[in-house]
C-alpha cells in the first residue's frame, strides 16, 4: 500500500521548491540591484552559481563532520519543507504540527554550525557565536508571536490554521495577530539572514562567518540548502499569517510579497552589532509580543 | 516476602560488601551486580504492574515501632525504573573511573536511598531514605571538596528539616503518617476546613523548600554547580540523572497528597490553581536563569551542572501546569533528562579520565581521538537541544503543547528562550572540546575504556528508541495517569490540538539526508587537509597559532547581561553564612568572656527572673 500519489507530489514539490528558492535568491539580488540603480545579474544567476560550484574539479575537507554538516543542514531543510502544507498539497503536514516545523526550521542552523566549527577557522567560530546569540535573542519574540497565533486559533496543526483562516479571514485581520505579525516579520528578517540582522555571515566584517571555509560542492550544498530554506520559510509565513493558499500561484504571490518586504527593509538598513541586536530583540519585539499574547488570552 | 526489599537493599548490601572486600576486580563485580539487580527485578515485575494498575504490590515492615510501607504502583515503578537504569550506567562508568571502595559504598548507598524515596508510601520511610540519599551524596562530594560539600549539606539539611516540620504539622493535624490515610484525611479536610488557610500555606511552603532544594529550583539551586562538579563524574550521572528527580517526585507527591486541600485553601488565580501557578513560575525562572548561567560557564562540569538545573526546571514547569498533558510532558521529561544528561556526564567522565582537564581552554580537536565518545556526545547533544527524532524533543514537544494549551503563554515563552539557550550551550561544548585545533599535550589521548563505553551505550539507546517510538512511554503514562492523556500509537503522539509522528519525521530526515548525500557524492572527491591549512585573511598559519576561541566564547552575551550578573544568590548565601558565623563569634566572645563576675551576674539575673515569675 505505497501511496504513489503522495510520493509523486513530494518529488514534484521538492523540485519546484528548490527551483523557486533559487529564483527567490535571484529576485533578491535583482531587486537589491535595482534599488541601488544597477542592472544586476539575471534572475537565474544563483542556479548558475550553484552548478558552477558543483562542477569544481576538487574540493577540500577538514574531516567527517565538516562534510556531514552541510548534508545534515540540507536534509533537515528538506524534512522541514515536507511538513508544511504547500498550497493545495498537504504532503506530510498532518503528521507534525507548528512546534515540530518551527524546530525543524532551526535544525539546519545546527548543521551549518557543526560543519563550520569542525573546520577550526576562527572566523567560522565568530560566525557560530554570533549565529547562536542571534538565535537566543530572537527566540523569545519569535516564541511569543507563535504563542499568540496558537492561542487565537486554538490549534497547533498547520492545515487547521489554514482552514480556519479560510473560514474566518486571514490572521492579519485580527488586531492582536497583526501585532504578532509585526513581531514575526522582524524575527523573519533574522531568520532569512538579511540586514539589519545578517550578523551571522556578515560579509565584509568576518568574511562570511561560518561559511568561510566552504568551497566547491560543500558551498553548492549550502546554496541549495539556502534556497530550500528560503522557500520553506516564506511558505511558513504565508501559512501562518496570510491564510495559506489554494494553488501554487497564489502561494507564489504571497511568498514574493513577503520576500519584497524583507528586501526593502534589508536594502536600507545597515547591520546591527550582535549586542545591539540582542538588546533590540529583548525590547520592542518582546514588548509587542507580550501585548499580542495577552490580547489573545 | 516479595521482591521489594530485594530491589531496595541489594545496592546497599553490594556497596557495603564492595567497601569491606575492596579488592580490585571483585568490588567492581559486586558493585555492578548490585546495581543491575533492581533493574532486573523491576523489569520482571513490569507485567504485574501494568496488568493491575489499581492493585499495587506493597510490602510492610516494622522499624522501631513505626510501621513502614513500600508500594510499587505505576508511578513508583516508572521513577524507580529510570533510577535503576541510570544506576546501572553509573556502575559501569565507575568501574573505569573509581579506584576505591569508599566511592562504591556511598554511590550504591545513595542508589538505595533514591529507590527508597520512590517506593516509600509513608512519611517515616520516605524521610529516612531521603536522609540516607542526602548523606550518601554528601559523602561523595566531601571527599573532593569540603566547601562545596558543606554548602550542599547545609542547604539539604534546611530542606530536610523543613520537610520534617511539614510532616510534623500534618501528623499533628491528621494523626496519620502513611500516604493513603493522609491523602484521605486531607481530602476530607478540604471540605471541612479544619486546617486553616495559613497552616496549609505554611505546609506548602515548607514542602516547596524541601523538594526545591533537591530539584535545584531557583533560588535554591546554588549547591548544584559545586556539588555536581566536585565528585566522581560517573557518580554525577546518577546524582543529576536520578537523584535530582527525587525533588521532582516530591512535587508530584504534593499533588497526590494535598492537591484538593491546596486547591480549596488557596483557590485559583486567573483560572489556574494558585499553588500550581507558583510551581510553574519557579520552574520557568529556573529554566531561564540556569540556562543563561550555563551558557557563560568556562568549565565543562559547571556547564552541565547549570544545564541540569535548567532541565529540571522544565519538569517543575510542566508539573506546575496542573493539566494531564502537563504531567505527561513532565514525566516524559524525567525519563529523557535522565538518559541524555546521564549520557552527558558519562561523556564528561570519559573526557576527564582520559585528559585530566576540565576547563574549556585546555581542550580541542578530541573528536578524532575519541570517536565513539564523540558519537555518544553528539546523540546527547541532539537529544538535549531537542532535535527530532530524539527523546528530548518528544518530551519538550509535550511540554510546549501543555504550556500553551493551559493558557500560560509567558511560561511557554520561557521554554522557547530556554531551548535556544540550550542550543547555545551544547554548541559551546561541541566546539570547545571536540573541534578545532588540538593542543599538543592532547596528542596521545586514547578512546575511553570499555566499561565506560558500555555505560554510554546503555543510556544512548533509550535516547533513540524513545525518540522514534515516544508512544512506548506515553502509553505507559496514560495508564499511570488513569486516562487517555496522549493519544496515538507507538510512533505517533496525538493531543487534542496537535500531532507529532516521530517515525515520519525520522524517515523524512533520512530521505532528506539521502538526497543531500547524493548531491554530495555527485560533486568532485574531497581532499583531506589539516586544520592549520585554513583561511586566515590570506596569511599562512602554523601550529603555534591558536586558531580556536577557547575563552569567553559568549562574551557579547556576558556584556549584554552585565547588569543582571551582578546579582547572585550564591554571593547572597555566602554573605548570610559569613554573617551568622560572625554572629556566633560575637555571642561566644560576649558571653563566655572568662570573667567570673560576669558568670555570677548571669546567675543573679536568672534568680531575678525566677523571683519575678513567682517561683521563688
Amino acid at each position: 500500500m505505497i501511496d504513489w500519489k503522495l510520493i509523486l507530489e513530494t518529488i514534484g514539490i521538492l523540485i519546484y521548491a528548490t527551483f523557486m528558492g533559487f529564483i527567490f535568491m535571484g529576485i533578491e539580488r535583482k531587486a537589491m540591484a535595482r534599488i541601488q540603480r544597477r542592472v544586476g545579474p539575471p534572475i537565474y544567476q544563483p542556479i548558475i552559481d550553484t552548478l558552477k560550484l558543483l562542477g569544481k574539479k576538487e574540493s577540500v575537507s577538514h574531516g567527517f563532520i565538516y562534510d556531514f554538516g552541510p548534508v545534515f543542514a540540507l536534509g533537515a531543510s528538506i524534512a522541514a519543507l515536507l511538513f508544511i502544507p504547500i498550497a493545495n498539497f498537504q504532503l506530510f503536514s498532518t503528521n507534525a504540527d507548528l512546534i515540530v516545523v518551527a524546530y525543524l526550521l532551526e535544525v539546519p542552523m545546527l548543521g551549518i554550525m557543526l560543519g563550520a566549527m569542525s573546520s577550526g577557522n576562527p572566523y567560522s567560530a565568530v560566525g557560530v557565536q554570533r549565529g547562536l546569540l542571534t538565535m537566543v535573542a530572537m527566540q523569545l519574540p519569535y516564541g511569543l508571536a507563535l504563542i499568540a497565533l496558537i492561542q487565537h486559533w486554538g490549534t497547533f496543526k498547520l492545515n487547521d490554521i489554514v482552514a480556519l483562516q479560510q473560514a474566518h479571514g486571514w490572521s492579519i485581520t485580527v488586531p492582536a495577530l497583526l501585532l504578532a505579525l509585526i513581531v514575526f516579520d522582524i524575527v523573519f528578517q533574522a531568520m532569512l539572514g538579511l540586514e539589519p540582522f545578517d550578523i551571522i555571515p556578515a560579509p565584509a566584517e568576518i568574511s562570511m562567518g561560518p561559511m568561510v571555509e566552504y568551497g566547491g560542492k560543500h558551498a553548492a550544498l549550502l546554496f541549495t540548502q539556502h534556497a530550500v530554506q528560503l522557500f520553506a520559510e516564506t511558505a511558513f509565513f504565508a501559512v501562518l499569517f496570510l491564510g495559506g493558499a489554494s494553488n501554487l500561484l497564489e502561494l507564489l504571490i504571497k511568498q514574493i510579497a513577503v520576500l519584497f518586504i524583507s528586501i526593502f527593509i534589508a536594502s536600507i538598513y545597515p547591520r546591527f552589532t550582535i549586542d545591539q541586536a540582542a538588546k533590540f530583540f529583548w525590547k520592542w519585539p518582546t514588548i509587542i509580543g507580550i501585548i499580542a499574547v495577552l490580547l489573545t488570552m | 516476602m516479595n521482591e521489594i526489599p530485594i530491589i531496595l537493599f541489594t545496592p546497599l548490601l553490594a556497596g557495603v560488601l564492595a567497601w569491606l572486600i575492596n579488592v580490585k576486580g571483585v568490588r567492581e563485580l559486586i558493585g555492578v551486580i548490585g546495581a543491575a539487580t533492581p533493574l532486573a527485578f523491576l523489569a520482571k515485575l513490569y507485567p504485574t504492574i501494568v496488568n493491575n494498575p489499581n492493585n499495587p504490590i506493597t510490602y510492610q515492615m516494622t522499624v522501631s515501632g513505626f510501621k513502614v510501607t513500600f508500594t510499587l504502583g505505576m508511578l513508583n515503578w516508572y521513577f524507580a525504573a529510570i533510577a535503576s537504569l541510570v544506576g546501572l550506567a553509573m556502575a559501569f562508568g565507575m568501574v573505569s573511573t573509581s579506584k576505591n571502595g569508599y566511592d562504591w559504598l556511598f554511590a550504591l548507598m545513595s542508589y538505595t536511598g533514591v529507590l527508597g524515596v520512590f517506593l516509600s508510601w509513608d512519611f517515616v520511610s520516605f524521610f529516612l531514605l531521603w536522609e540516607l540519599m542526602t548523606f550518601a551524596s554528601f559523602m561523595m562530594v566531601l571527599k573532593r571538596n569540603r566547601h562545596e560539600s558543606l554548602k550542599y549539606f547545609v542547604l539539604s539539611v534546611i530542606g530536610a528539616y523543613a520537610m520534617l516540620l511539614a510532616i510534623a504539622l500534618i501528623y499533628a493535624k491528621t494523626g496519620a503518617l502513611d500516604f493513603d490515610s493522609i491523602r484521605q484525611a486531607l481530602y476530607m479536610d478540604a471540605m471541612l476546613g479544619s486546617i486553616s488557610k495559613g497552616e496549609t500555606a505554611l505546609i506548602f511552603v515548607l514542602f516547596l523548600t524541601a523538594f526545591g532544594v533537591k530539584a535545584g529550583a531557583w533560588p535554591l539551586h546554588v549547591w548544584a554547580p559545586g556539588a555536581y562538579s566536585e565528585t566522581d563524574q560517573s557518580y554525577t550521572t546518577f546524582f543529576s540523572g536520578a537523584l535530582s528527580k527525587a525533588g521532582a517526585y516530591g512535587f508530584l507527591l504534593l499533588y497526590i497528597l494535598m492537591g484538593a486541600k491546596l486547591y480549596y485553601a488557596l483557590g485559583t488565580f486567573h483560572g489556574h490553581l494558585t499553588f500550581a501557578y507558583i510551581i510553574a513560575w519557579i520552574g520557568a525562572i529556573t529554566v531561564v536563569v540556569a540556562s543563561f548561567l550555563a551558557v557563560l560557564q568556562e568549565d565543562i562540569r559547571k556547564l552541565f551542572a547549570y544545564s541540569s538545573v535548567g532541565q529540571v526546571g522544565y519538569i517543575l514547569l510542566a508539573f506546575g501546569l496542573g493539566t494531564g498533558l502537563g504531567f505527561a510532558g513532565g514525566l516524559f521529561h524525567v525519563l529523557s533528562h535522565a538518559v541524555f544528561k546521564g549520557l552527558f556526564w558519562l561523556v564528561t567522565a570519559a573526557i576527564i579520565l582520559q585528559t585530566g582537564k576540565t576547563q574549556f581552554k585546555d581542550f580541542g580537536g578530541l573528536a578524532e581521538k575519541m570517536p565513539f565518545t564523540f558519537a555518544m556526545g553528539l546523540i546527547a547533544v541532539l537529544s538535549l537541544a531537542g532535535i527530532p527524532p530524539m527523546a528530548g524533543f518528544a518530551s519538550k514537544w509535550l511540554i510546549y503543547e501543555a504550556a500553551i494549551s493551559a493558557h500560560m503563554p509567558l511560561v511557554a515563552g520561557a521554554i522557547f528562550l530556554g531551548s535556544a539557550l540550550a542550543f547555545a550551550y551544547v554548541v559551546r561544548f561541541l566546539y570547545a572540546v571536540w573541534f578545532g585545533q588540538r593542543p599538543s599535550d592532547l596528542e596521545d589521548v586514547k578512546e575511553a575504556p570499555l566499561p565506560l563505553l558500555i555505560a554510554m551505550a546503555i543510556l544512548a539507546i533509550p535516547n533513540i528508541v524513545f525518540g522514534i517510538a515516544p508512544g512506548l512511554v506515553t502509553n505507559y503514562l496514560n495508564k499511570a495517569l488513569g486516562g487517555e492523556v496522549v493519544g496515538g500509537n507507538y510512533y505517533k503522539l496525538v493531543t487534542q490540538t496537535g500531532t507529532y509522528n516521530a517515525l515520519t519525521v525520522a524517515l523524512l530526515l533520512v530521505v532528506g539526508l539521502a538526497i543531500a548525500g547524493l548531491i554530495y557524492l555527485y560533486g568532485a572527491k574531497a581532499r583531506r587537509i589539516p586544520v592549520t591549512n585554513t583561511y586566515q585573511s590570506g596569511n599562512p598559519v602554523t601550529e603555534e597559532f591558536n586558531l580556536s576561541i577557547r575563552r569567553n566564547f559568549y562574551l557579547p552575551l556576558k556584556e549584554a547581561l552585565a547588569f543582571w550578573l551582578r546579582y547572585s544568590f550564591d554571593k547572597f548565601y555566602e554573605r548570610i553564612a559569613q554573617l551568622s558565623e560572625d554572629f556566633a563569634d560575637t555571642l561566644r566572645e560576649g558571653f563566655y568572656n572568662g570573667n567570673v563576675q560576669a558568670y555570677s551576674w548571669y546567675l543573679a539575673i536568672v534568680l531575678v527572673i525566677l523571683a519575678l515569675w513567682g517561683v521563688l
